[in-house]
């Protein structure tokens, strides 16, 4: 079996752009989430989310969620110092779900109101795909090319598949990551569904009452371990498994006993060749809501046991950035083990006694991890968790 | 590595809906476009509760997924993964969750209509209906959302990665997408709509139950072609095709067919015709566009597989080929068992 190294990483969060931003707020444990300035929120019980601040570039010909993801991806491959051949043969795998839909929204908004458009969006900016193509023509990427839609999972799913294409041999390096864009229908659904907390989330607290949306990006390089030790590239970690899994249960809430997700951190362990002790530190999944992080602790208690596992959610930090999510918190899941420093759980003042473990509130915690798990689920019952290991 | 076997195929279509024997009968036959899913189709397939909970795009992926199981002679199972290609999702819904709003601010907003709006819940109603638990999967592409789909449930099988996946596509179209598409300057093309499924699995555990093999997906491989965004390009050079032949050990002069992705969107069709001309030379084996017939849609390409896989009349393998404007490139190569 091929194994996979992490080689490259790109971030446009909420704390910024670059993955030094993105370090600097996640150690800080700084909180993104601030009044939403991007869509309307009148009438909304929620009206915070954490935005993205300028400074990421791009045209603006192109939609919001392309300049993030172009800048994410830029910033990975010129840290993998991959050469343009190499990129020529190189896979792509982008989670996405929003697609363009934040100008497409803007022009049906105007359309509806009997306005003049402000521009008319196409297929080809308006849907998830429109990413994959617009990094691939920009950035010279001619190998396989994906575009993950698996929801709040997407991002981590897209690193799961492109390390499946090095591992079975088709390429020996991929770009992949996630991006989303705050958008209207994102920020209404989430709404109606009542998930959303007026305040800034607290994931893992006793009294949290809902998630924060967020965007962002974030790609990395995936590579052959043999061949980027050959190159002399910066190993960042190694992607030593993962497990990908559905619940078939319910299209919006998990399974009660979260045995979906219970099979995704095992079979990662299974793949990785790992007993539970050797995880050190889990990125949760962490979304906040009361239900979600009841089973997700749960069944993290199933896999692991409670002991020195440390647990955080990055959301709490960066809000949900949809998509992005599995692969912005995939990125601060690798710094933790870079940095020999776990990020915290933000805005975490009174722990929830069914939760199980140290939820590091607060403040960061030094901690040198030799493997840790970050934990995607998203609609539909998704599953997927990935699992790092020290270079 | 495992060979990969086609042992079942569900399709819902305008032209035909049904099994092996439904198409099988549609090939043999020459009726006249039919590019909308008659209501009518999905009789007998939807329970009363998903005819009323579900959106008619994901009773399209059930009902397909249902045919495609009981062609394949295996009920709903804990070992069964899923992988759904689609280029527009559920638009239908997504529309209508908006336009609650507008029309009504706050309020309007449903609940039930938003998980509609992720392109994933066809997948996600599809699992449940057919208790799928393993790897379950959407991509979005265009035009060759439903072929990549099953390039990549036969990779992932070939791997040992799965025991059983059911792999293809989705799309719905009605008059507000079309001209959504209008006004957002799309191409012109024979759109249709439907949903199609193959049921893969390893020749071994597919003999060892005894399941009637159609054919086997001997060679899948997908890249991208230099293309601006939702552009054609002008490389014709193709390394998906080349690559999917290697790995079926065949070679261009032993293709006996190629289903392609011709849909009358004309600078497309044409930069496929170049691509596979630079591909397959000298020979040029007798090509169908089942989009003549069905109209272009994610759901095509299962019912290309499984036509491959029929084909009694063709010597040699087939290629089921797609490409997409932005350069998305799919090409399976597919053995009937009638010409191994």
């Amino acid at each position: 079996m091929r194994r996979i190294a992490v080689s490259g990483l790109g971030v446009v969060s909420p704390f910024g752009t670059g993955v030094k931003a993105y370090w600097n707020g996640l150690s800080a444990g700084a909180c993104a989430i601030r009044p939403v300035t991007l869509i309307e929120t009148e009438g909304f019980r929620c009206r915070i989310a954490a935005e993205v601040p300028d400074g990421f570039g791009g045209s603006l010909r192109r939609s919001r969620a392309d300049r993030l993801a172009l800048a994410a991806a830029r910033e990975a491959l010129e840290d993998a110092g991959l050469s343009r051949v190499e990129r020529a043969e190189a896979a792509l795998a982008v989670g996405a779900v929003g697609g363009g839909m934040l100008e497409a929204e803007a022009w049906y908004w105007e359309r509806f109101r009997g306005r003049r458009p402000p521009s008319r969006p196409t297929p080809r900016s308006m849907l998830p795909f429109s990413h994959a193509e617009a990094l691939g023509n920009a950035l010279g990427l001619e190998g396989p090319r994906e575009t993950l839609v698996m929801a709040c999972s997407s991002g981590a799913a897209s690193l799961a598949l492109a390390a499946d294409l090095i591992a079975d041999g088709v390429v020996a390096t991929a770009l992949a990551g996630g991006v989303d864009a705050l958008t209207r229908i994102c920020f209404m659904g989430f709404n109606a569904l009542k998930l959303l907390c007026p305040e800034p989330c607290r994931p893992f607290d006793r009294d949290r009452r809902g998630m924060s949306i967020g965007e962002g990006a974030a790609f990395v390089v995936l590579e052959e371990l043999g061949r980027a030790r050959a190159r002399g590239a910066r190993i960042y970690a190694t992607l030593a498994g993962h497990g990908m899994t559905t619940d078939a249960y319910h299209v919006t809430s998990p399974h009660p006993d979260g045995e979906g997700m219970v099979r995704a951190m095992k079979a990662a362990l299974e793949r990785a060749r790992l007993a539970p002790a050797a995880v050190g530190y889990a990125n949760a999944h962490g979304t906040a809501t009361p239900q979600n992080d009841r089973i997700e602790a749960r069944a993290i208690h199933e896999v692991f046991a409670p002991g020195r596992l440390l647990v955080s959610s990055t959301k709490s930090m960066i809000g949900h950035t949809m998509a992005a999510a599995g692969a912005l918190e995939a990125v601060a899941t690798i710094l933790a083990l870079v940095h020999e420093v776990v990020p915290p759980t933000a805005n975490l003042e009174t722990p929830d006694p069914d939760v199980a473990f140290d939820c590091v509130p607060r403040v960061a915690r030094e901690a040198a991890v030799e493997y840790a798990i970050s934990n995607s689920f998203g609609f539909g019952g998704q599953n997927v968790t990935l699992l790092f290991g020290r270079a | 590595m495992a060979r990969v076997a086609v042992t079942g195929v569900g399709v819902v279509t305008g032209a035909v809906t049904g099994g092996r024997e439904q198409i099988r009968a549609f090939l043999a036959s020459s009726g006249a476009p039919a590019l909308s899913v008659p209501s009518s189709a999905l009789g007998g397939l939807i329970d009363e509760t998903e005819a009323r909970r579900l959106s008619r795009i994901c009773q399209l992926s059930v009902a397909a997924a249902r045919i495609a199981l009981a062609d394949a002679g295996l009920g709903p199972g804990a070992g069964l993964g899923l992988v759904i290609g689609a280029e527009f999702g559920d638009l239908r819904s997504t529309i209508a969750f908006v336009d609650g709003y507008l029309h009504r601010g706050p309020g309007g907003l449903s609940a039930l209509l938003f998980p509609n709006t992720v392109m994933n819940t066809m997948a996600a109603a599809t699992a449940i209906a057919v208790t799928a638990r393993e790897l379950s999967l959407t991509l979005n592409a265009p035009t060759v959302a439903g072929e990549l789909a099953i390039a990549r449930a036969a990779a992932a099988v070939r791997a040992g990665r799965a025991d059983a996946v059911l792999a293809g596509g989705v799309d719905e179209f009605d008059s507000a997408l079309a001209e959504l598409l209008a006004e957002g300057g799309a191409p012109s093309e024979r759109r249709g709509e439907g949903a199609g499924f193959v049921l893969l699995e390893s020749l071994d555990s597919a003999e060892a139950r005894g399941a009637r093999v159609l054919g086997e997906i001997a060679g899948v491989a997908w890249r991208a072609l230099r293309a601006r965004p939702y552009g054609v390009g002008r490389g014709a050079a193709s390394r998906a095709v080349a690559a999917a032949l290697d790995e079926a050990g065949a070679t261009s002069g032993e293709v006996g067919r190629v289903w392609v992705s011709a849909s009358g969107d004309g600078p497309r069709d044409r930069w496929e015709q170049a691509i596979l001309e630079e591909a397959l030379r000298p020979a040029r084996p007798p090509q169908t566009a089942l989009a003549s017939r069905a109209g272009r849609h994610a759901g095509l390409g299962a019912l290309a597989v499984a036509a491959a896989a029929l084909d009694e009349v063709s010597r040699g393998p087939a290629v089921v080929h797609a490409i997409a404007r932005g350069g998305t490139h799919v090409a399976l190569v597919v053995r009937s068992v009638h010409n191994g």
